[in-house]
């Protein structure tokens, strides 16, 4: 594969890469990094996009120099969604392979019992894809998520939904096999939606299916003799395709609203007519030198990739890896880390204490930041999803205290 | 010294190894359980919420959990061991269902949330809960009782006919079995300090099955070799990325094959005797 020499400047690590190379300090040294991704299992396709973005980047970097003239390698490894094979794999990057910093999990159950391990490992864990409430803040002072918590998102993309669509009454339906979906579904929703006084026509008794299921028919008629103005999905977009389909199907073409996992190629096409409101981080078609530019380089890899559809696009997740191998890789630059064996506990200590004080780090979308939390605080988009692309139509900041955008 | 890795795996082990020896005991008595991830779910669940609310020291609540799942069991029992075969089952796998949405609808154990703030175990700990239950089990095999459970297994109306109660062994393997599930609840639920409906689904209880069958169902040390593949063997299949899991499948057809009684039974430990 060709690509130009513009476009491989493009991504935010390579620029730190050149900058590394110019001052070629680390010569002889290898900065080890390790990625925990779900390359099997139920986001097996997030986890193979993931892995190829990685490889990119790796490459890039390595074709630019390196960090700092140091070479990078990225050990990555299949965990299959399975939280306890992501903690085992969070052992065997400390203690085996001497990695750095970890970049994953990617599902919030992993998280959970993957972030205690690092926190006793004394290495930093940044997880690419969990949003559910408060999963890195009981983990401090080593885990990170490069996301924004799903009911800061919501905050801002409800009320646009209500007004744009005149949603003043919604119904709610959610996988009930999914921690993620059932927090959205069953209890954040129901609270924000009173708050944002749009009535819930399913109260008492939501609507649910099962990670899995093959027909939602019965749940689909349901919700539509309640004829609302919209519906809330509370999935992951692999699940939720089967819920847009039955929609189409019934002829029960309402806007739609749901949490980050929604963002997919998938989504865009099992309805194309019905509108579903997300909220996200980055997008595929999102504008912007930079983000145009990733974009470009990851989707012609990730469609000439084996196992992988021919239509698709980066995801979100994609994007957050590309930004955290950034951030890891900036640290090692701007943190006075050595690289030497025998400094990789005071190394990985000075990439945490960097990360906690990021700043003058741009992301794809722009500057990130961590809060105590060890939550990002970062650019986002309230976008819908119709007619086969995603288009951004509100972009806020998951402002923390005096952390902004 | 082990790498905390190979640590990782070991305790993993013996989480699975405690929990396939309910289904062992379980198809001693010729029945066949698919739910027992409840009564791993029940033992994780008490034993957590008594150590971190409750202060109870750690192995005292998981022996709590213990009591609670194998209670649960007889009481599951009763009504489940009219049934047989596959129907038994399928009434095994409702409740795991059943317990599972339970435990994700119960706002006290934090719901569809998960629940945490244990203190985690020393590997060391979890293998002094499974040695012990080995060798426990390793001796009752060597007794009359497990003999009587074998004649139910085999031929439920004959072993009636000498004078068995096949109902209360039946029973009594359910109650135990459960309670032992209920230990490795205890013990998964303080490995990973964190525990959610999820991780007590279907699957888990699937696995529990596959351990024995592949491990071996006439002996104690069956479940042992069974959980050790089931844990190790992807993990030895890391070389060839993607491919697996679809390796691991075909690594367990191929056993299956070779060993239809699964890796280890009496004639084999006969055998490799001096």
């Amino acid at each position: 594969m060709t690509v130009s020499r513009r476009v491989l400047l493009a991504t935010p690590a390579l620029l730190l890469a050149r900058r590394g190379h110019a001052q070629a300090r680390f010569a002889g040294l290898e900065v080890k990094l390790g990625a925990i991704v779900p390359s099997s299992g139920p986001f097996a396709e997030w986890g193979r996009t993931n892995t190829v973005a990685l490889r990119m980047v790796e490459e890039q970097i390595n074709a630019a120099g390196g960090v700092g003239g140091a070479r990078l390698s990225i050990a990555i490894y299949d965990d299959a969604a399975r939280p306890a094979q992501a903690a085992n794999l969070v052992r065997k990057l400390a203690d085996d392979d001497k990695v750095l910093a970890i970049a994953g999990p990617l599902t919030s159950s992993a998280c959970e019992v993957a972030f205690p391990v690092a926190n006793q490992a004394r290495l930093v864990a940044c997880s690419q894809a969990s949003s559910k409430p408060g999963t890195a803040a009981a983990n401090r002072p080593w885990a990170f998520r490069n996301t924004i918590d799903e009911s800061v998102l919501m905050k801002a993309a409800l009320p646009w939904f209500k007004a744009n669509y005149n949603a003043d009454s919604v119904v709610i339906i959610y996988d009930a096999k999914d921690a993620n979906s059932v927090a959205l579904g069953s209890r954040i929703m129901p609270d924000m939606l009173k708050e944002n006084g749009i009535r819930l026509l399913n109260e008492g008794a939501l609507a649910t299916f099962n990670t899995g299921d093959i027909d939602v028919s019965a749940q689909v008629t349901a919700l539509k003799a309640l004829n609302p103005a919209g519906v809330v999905l509370a999935a992951d977009y692999s699940q939720a395709v089967t819920v847009l389909r039955e929609m189409r199907r019934q002829g029960f073409v309402k806007p739609v609203i749901g949490g980050t996992p929604l963002i997919s190629s998938a989504i865009l096409r099992a309805a194309p007519e019905i509108p579903v409101v997300s909220s996200a981080t980055y997008y595929a078609g999102q504008q912007g030198d930079k983000v145009r530019r990733f974009t470009e380089t990851l989707q012609p890899r990730l469609r000439a990739t084996a196992g992988l559809p021919p239509t698709i696009e980066p995801s979100m997740y994609d994007a957050h890896m590309v930004e955290i191998v950034g951030m890891y890789t900036d640290a090692v630059l701007r943190a006075g880390i050595t690289l030497k064996p025998e400094d990789l506990a005071a190394d990985r200590e000075k990439l945490r204490a960097h990360l906690a004080t990021l700043s003058g780090y741009e992301g794809l979308s722009g500057p990130i930041h961590f809060a105590e939390t060890g939550d990002a605080v970062k650019n986002f988009f309230v976008v819908v999803g119709q007619n086969g692309q995603w288009g951004e139509k509100l972009r806020g900041c998951s402002t923390h205290g005096s952390l902004t955008c | 010294m082990i790498s905390s890795y190979a640590s990782g795996l070991l305790a993993d082990t013996g989480i699975a190894f405690i929990a396939a020896l309910s289904v062992h005991l379980v198809l001693a008595v010729g029945q066949l359980s698919l739910g027992n991830a409840a009564f791993m779910a029940c033992g994780a669940y008490v034993a957590s919420v008594l150590t971190v609310e409750h202060g109870v020291p750690v192995h005292a609540a998981i022996a709590a959990g213990a009591v609670v799942s194998g209670l649960l069991g007889v009481l599951v029992g009763f009504p489940a061991l009219r049934l047989r075969g596959i129907y038994l089952a399928m009434a095994t796998l409702g409740f795991g269902e059943m317990t599972r949405s339970f435990f994700l609808t119960l706002d006290a154990t934090g719901g569809a949330a998960g629940y945490s703030g244990m203190q985690r175990l020393s590997l060391g700990a979890i293998w002094a809960w499974a040695l012990p239950l080995l060798v426990l089990v390793l001796l009752a095999e060597r007794s009359r009782l497990w003999l009587a459970m074998n004649a139910v297994r085999d031929d439920e109306t004959a072993a009636r006919l000498v004078g068995l109660d096949a109902v209360a062994l039946k029973l009594g393997a359910f109650g135990v079995a459960a309670a032992l599930a209920g230990v490795a609840g205890g013990l998964f639920a303080h490995w990973h300090i964190f525990i959610e409906p999820s991780a007590f689904a279907l699957e888990r209880s699937t696995e529990m099955v596959l351990a024995v069958v592949l491990g071996g169902s006439t002996v104690a040390l069956g479940p042992l070799f069974g959980a050790a593949a089931l844990v190790l063997a992807p993990e030895a299949l890391r070389f060839i990325a993607d491919w697996r899991l679809a390796a691991f499948g075909g690594l367990l057809i191929a056993i299956l094959l070779v060993r239809p009684q699964g890796i280890i039974d009496r004639r084999l430990i006969q055998a490799l005797k001096p």
